[in-house]
């Protein structure tokens, strides 16, 4: 055990300088792929509230299809798979649009959740004393959906910190890929896993305590939302407050990574 | 008639392969169910920090790590240890505990969705804790913990597909090698997402089914 942590003490500093490129890709790929994902959620979201059938239909099926499709399998087609059908991607791009894709699927779900969390007589009642839809989106809709939605998106984005690891395999060099060169060069698997999964877990980690710590102070004030999650305190609604009766159905959470 | 016997010739090494990734998912379920519901009751017993705070530490650290590191440490660094797993061994092992540390948070979820007064009025009519918590409240708790149970087991079989890092000759492992071979990219990849899709699809159907049941009121 103290020779274990003396070898990776004294290789620690060289190893460390080695990841620190491989680090900001990591995260560089984890926003960038976490914006693409928000951006084809909102996309299906309006395309499952249309008129059109087909188009619901289409995004049903998106949904279906990436959801019942590992991540290494939508890379590899979309890395090694559309060159043979004469479309390319650096292997960043692909990854990009490969966790972009699978996770949009996730988040459309937390979206929806958040979007139908909210009563129907909210935005009725905006536009009845005088609001215009886009002022109504913006200062009823928005602000009540945010509170529902932050928290699982948090979630999504820790899952896919974690998932980027999994673009090793179409040979992005980010933390993961970097790691496994260290170790056929030095052969020390253990020292360089370990040294990997710590780094991974102390950005994840405090970004889960701060889902957690977050999550009871976006419900505080709503009473049926905290009496649903258990805690005890219950205050009066105030028959001014509307907000306070028409507590969000919380979304279903995440699924476990 | 020739097009569709090439189909074929790639289709069935990986609906073969597809038996690897069956065997992994079944034995990384029952790892990870079995090892869940055992650290979910562990600490719906014993409330004391020595027993809790391990199982808070092995639930933090498998759940903020990504599987791929796991399944590394697991297959290179015990390796290196002289403890030699065989890729299918350290998959299932590895899918399972990291299985386990999800799960056990569900099953903990499940046992503090029911109502306190369920236990105490088992224990006040004269059961054994053990007694009460296996007639009264895991039989109650299952209505709530099946629909994430069902959902991780269709998490499972996707994330199968990262054993392949460590070379278990399961579906996207022998694409792989397939491709090397015969260099039909679109081709054999698109085969490899459409076994998945027939893996995955009805499973998922039958959690939503399973939801939406659970949703409706006894």
């Amino acid at each position: 055990m103290i020779e274990f942590i003396n070898t990776l003490w004294s290789n620690a500093p060289e190893w460390l300088s080695r990841l620190r490129p491989a680090l900001w890709l990591t995260l560089l790929l984890t926003l960038s792929s976490f914006a693409l994902a928000i951006g084809i959620a909102i996309l299906l979201e309006l395309g499952r509230v249309s008129r059109w059938t087909a188009l619901r239909k289409a995004v049903a099926a998106y949904i279906d299809l990436f959801r019942s499709v590992p991540i290494l399998a939508v890379l590899y087609l979309i890395y090694f798979g559309l060159p043979g059908l004469g479309i390319s991607f650096s292997a960043f791009t692909s990854g990009t649009l490969g966790l972009g894709i699978v996770y949009s699927t996730y988040i459309a779900e937390i979206l929806r959740a958040g979007v139908q969390s909210l009563h129907r007589g909210q935005s009725e009642a905006a536009l009845a004393v005088g609001m215009t839809p886009i002022s109504t989106f913006r200062w009823i809709i928005l602000p009540q959906a945010l509170r529902v939605v932050t928290p699982p998106l948090l979630v999504a984005l820790i899952s896919l910190l974690k998932d980027t690891s999994i673009c090793a395999l179409i040979a992005v060099n980010e933390l993961m890929l970097t790691s496994k060169l260290i170790m056929s060069e030095f052969f020390l698997p253990l020292h360089i896993f370990v040294l990997v999964g710590l780094i991974y877990f102390a950005i994840a980690w405090p970004m889960s305590l701060f889902v957690r710590w977050l999550e009871p102070r976006l419900h505080r004030g709503r009473r049926l939302a905290t009496v649903a999650a258990g805690t005890a305190r219950q205050k009066r609604p105030s028959i001014t407050s509307p907000s306070n009766v028409l507590a969000p159905r919380r979304p279903r959470p995440f699924p476990a990574p | 008639m020739n097009g569709l016997l090439h189909v074929l010739e790639f289709a069935v090494p990986l609906v073969e392969a597809a038996g690897i990734t069956i065997i992994v998912s079944i034995g990384a379920f029952f790892v990870a169910v079995t090892m869940g519901l055992g650290l979910a009751s562990l600490r719906h017993f014993y409330t004391t920090p020595v027993i809790r705070w391990p199982i808070q530490a092995y639930v933090e650290l498998f759940r903020n790590i990504p599987s791929l590191t796991h399944l590394f440490i697991l297959f290179y660094g015990l390796a290196y240890l002289g403890l030699r797993l065989g890729s299918i061994t350290a998959a299932i092992l590895g899918l399972g505990l990291i299985g386990a540390a999800s799960l056990s948070e569900t099953f903990r979820a499940g046992f503090e969705s029911l109502h306190h007064g369920q236990r105490e009025a088992a224990l006040a009519v004269g059961m054994s804790p053990f007694i009460a918590f296996r007639e009264v409240i895991l039989p109650q708790t299952w209505r709530i913990t099946l629909p994430p149970i069902g959902n991780y087991a269709v998490q499972l079989i996707k994330d199968t597909s990262l054993v392949a890092a460590i070379a278990a000759p399961e579906i996207m492992f022998t694409a792989r090698n397939l491709v090397v071979n015969t260099f039909e990219t679109t081709l054999v990849y698109t085969l490899a997402a459409v076994i998945y899709l027939a893996l995955c699809l009805p499973l998922s159907r039958t959690v939503r089914y399973l939801e939406t049941r659970a949703a409706t009121p006894r």
